[in-house]
């Protein structure tokens, strides 16, 4: 409890840290629920790595172009963003054109993507330390230095994604529930998915930038993977998740804090830690309601 | 196009990828008639009702879908099932409610008057006791009776039915057969329903039509369910 006072205490040096995690606990999850029912587990592990190239590339650029200051100085942040985005929007569209143009191979497409974009990153990087140390630590999920500047990003463009995302609801479950009768009904599916995806690719890329691809990932499937178990609708599946998310995020960074472990990571083994207790539990509960005699 | 049709095909060629399934489909669908959709796997019936609900282009030539009053026509669609995936937690009743966001737009709820006629088409097909209950987990029959609801709760002038009977026991397929035939007597909607089986089609179908071989046949049940007819078309599909 004490822990707990000390973190969430305004004058905590790190409170940056736990605010920019309990944002993303609660509200990625929300985004996650769309891949996890559209069976797009693949493309939430591979877009956060690619968004990550995007950080990657526009952070190496004055390797090419020799103008360091620019591409670390003030317009740092800016750069990685437009990165971020840019990379993330493209593969979203590269890959719904080949998964219209053919049938079938979109978990290859989808796993060379991510393998391509790690790999990518880490040699665009090679030859600028700086942005290399930086790079390393978003991707180990090093969250220490949140600036307020990218609290403030976070926590508006979540604002804007967030609402978006819920006022739409309707429509972007109906699209991904049963396209055909969308379309029987009038509803322009593509440009609905185009929206459903836009605010995907988005998250992710803001996620990725402010707290890195792995947090991003843990937070984005893992949530919405645990809420499932209990979930009677699709209502509770979302508030569940939100609270997992939040509840986990919390955990996460108070373990992390009193163990003296990186961030990223513990918040993901809070995740999958009561994810395991919840499948578990559910697995226990059920056999011991089980009636006697049954065997099946 | 005739005053009593809802649907005419004018040289009709369905297919995927600009690549024909069947060609030269010119027909009419009669107002208030229920007409069975039959043909081998593959021959398009599943392609044709996806054209004429606009979920596939064409591959070539055209279709003019129109009510009485030259608006455009109101269709209830009941897929497959399975089509559906399980994963999504919606209710019976969430999944009726879905025939009407085309009614209600973007940022519009569905208010008190909406429910209540989820609850009446819900009632309408005897599926008011499951409402509540998640659809994934209802029987094949239950589920095929609450899409049944989904199609009927925007008052639709035209019912789109694909394999309504496939994969459900007995009693829920006769149940669903009633259901059908009710609501085409009493209700007066155009039926249009793709079935393997013939006897189904036997007992519910005013018309036929058979795909076979890529082109078309049209007819009246009893002309083209004779053994002498059914024994022609079956060998002209194995030839």
């Amino acid at each position: 409890m004490e822990l707990l006072r000390e973190i969430l205490h305004p004058e905590f040096l790190l409170r940056n840290s736990v605010y920019v995690s309990l944002l993303i606990g609660f509200v990625v999850p929300l985004f996650g629920i769309f891949l996890v029912m559209r069976r797009m587990v693949f493309l939430g592990v591979a877009l956060p790595h690619i968004s990550a190239c995007g950080i990657a590339l526009a952070l190496s650029m004055h390797v090419w172009f020799g103008d360091y200051d620019a591409m670390h100085g003030a317009n740092e942040r800016v750069l990685a963003l437009v990165g971020s985005i840019a990379f993330a929007g493209a593969a979203l569209v590269i890959l719904a054109a080949l998964e219209r143009k053919s049938q079938g191979g979109t978990e290859g497409r989808i796993g060379a993507a991510y393998v391509i974009a790690t790999a990518t990153s880490i040699l665009l990087l090679a030859k600028c330390p700086q942005a290399e140390r930086g790079w390393l630590s978003l991707l180990k999920g090093e969250i220490i230095a949140v600036m307020d500047e990218d609290l403030w990003l976070g926590g508006c463009s979540f604002a804007v994604l967030t609402a978006l995302l819920l006022l739409f609801r309707k429509e972007l479950l109906l699209v991904s529930y049963d396209r055909a009768l969308a379309v029987v009904l009038g509803k322009r599916v593509i440009l609905w998915d185009i929206l459903l995806f836009g605010l995907i690719g988005l998250s992710i890329s803001i996620s990725v930038l402010i707290v890195g691809p792995l947090i991003t990932f843990g937070f984005m499937l893992i949530p919405p993977m645990t809420a499932r178990l209990f979930a009677h609708s699709m209502r509770q599946l979302a508030f569940i998740a939100s609270m997992i998310g939040g509840a986990g995020a919390l955990a996460g960074f108070c373990a992390a804090y009193h163990w003296d472990l990186p961030i990223g990571p513990t918040h993901v083994a809070a995740l999958a830690a009561v994810y395991l207790v919840c499948v578990g539990g559910k697995a226990a509960f059920r056999l011991i309601r089980r009636p006697v005699g049954d065997s099946s | 196009m005739s005053d009593d049709a809802v649907i005419k095909l004018s040289d009709l060629a369905i297919g995927y990828d600009r690549r024909a399934l069947a060609s030269g489909l010119s027909l009419e669908l009669k107002r208030g008639a229920f007409i069975g959709l039959l043909g081998s796997n593959g021959s398009g019936k599943t392609t044709l009702i996806k054209t004429l609900l606009g979920i596939i282009p064409p591959v070539a030539g055209s279709f003019v879908a129109r009510s009485p009053s030259g608006e455009k026509l109101q269709i209830g669609y009941v897929p497959q099932r399975e089509t559906l995936d399980p994963v999504y937690l919606f209710s019976a009743s969430e999944v009726v409610q879905m025939g009407l966001y085309g009614e209600f737009g973007p940022l519009r709820r569905l208010k008190a008057e909406a429910r209540e006629r989820v609850a009446k088409a819900l009632d309408r097909v005897g599926a008011a006791g499951f409402s509540h209950r998640r659809f994934s987990e209802l029987s094949g029959g239950q589920m095929q009776r609450v899409l049944i609801a989904r199609a009927l709760v925007s008052h639709p002038e035209l019912l789109v039915l694909d394999e309504p009977t496939a994969g459900i026991d007995a009693d829920a397929a006769k149940a669903v057969g009633e259901l059908l035939a009710e609501l085409h007597k009493k209700g007066g909607i155009t039926i249009l329903m793709v079935n393997h089986e013939l006897h189904w089609m036997r007992q519910l179908a005013t018309e036929l039509i058979w795909l076979r071989d890529g082109e078309v046949v049209q007819g009246g049940v009893d002309e083209l369910l004779s053994p002498e007819r059914i024994e022609q078309m079956l060998q002209l599909q194995m030839s």
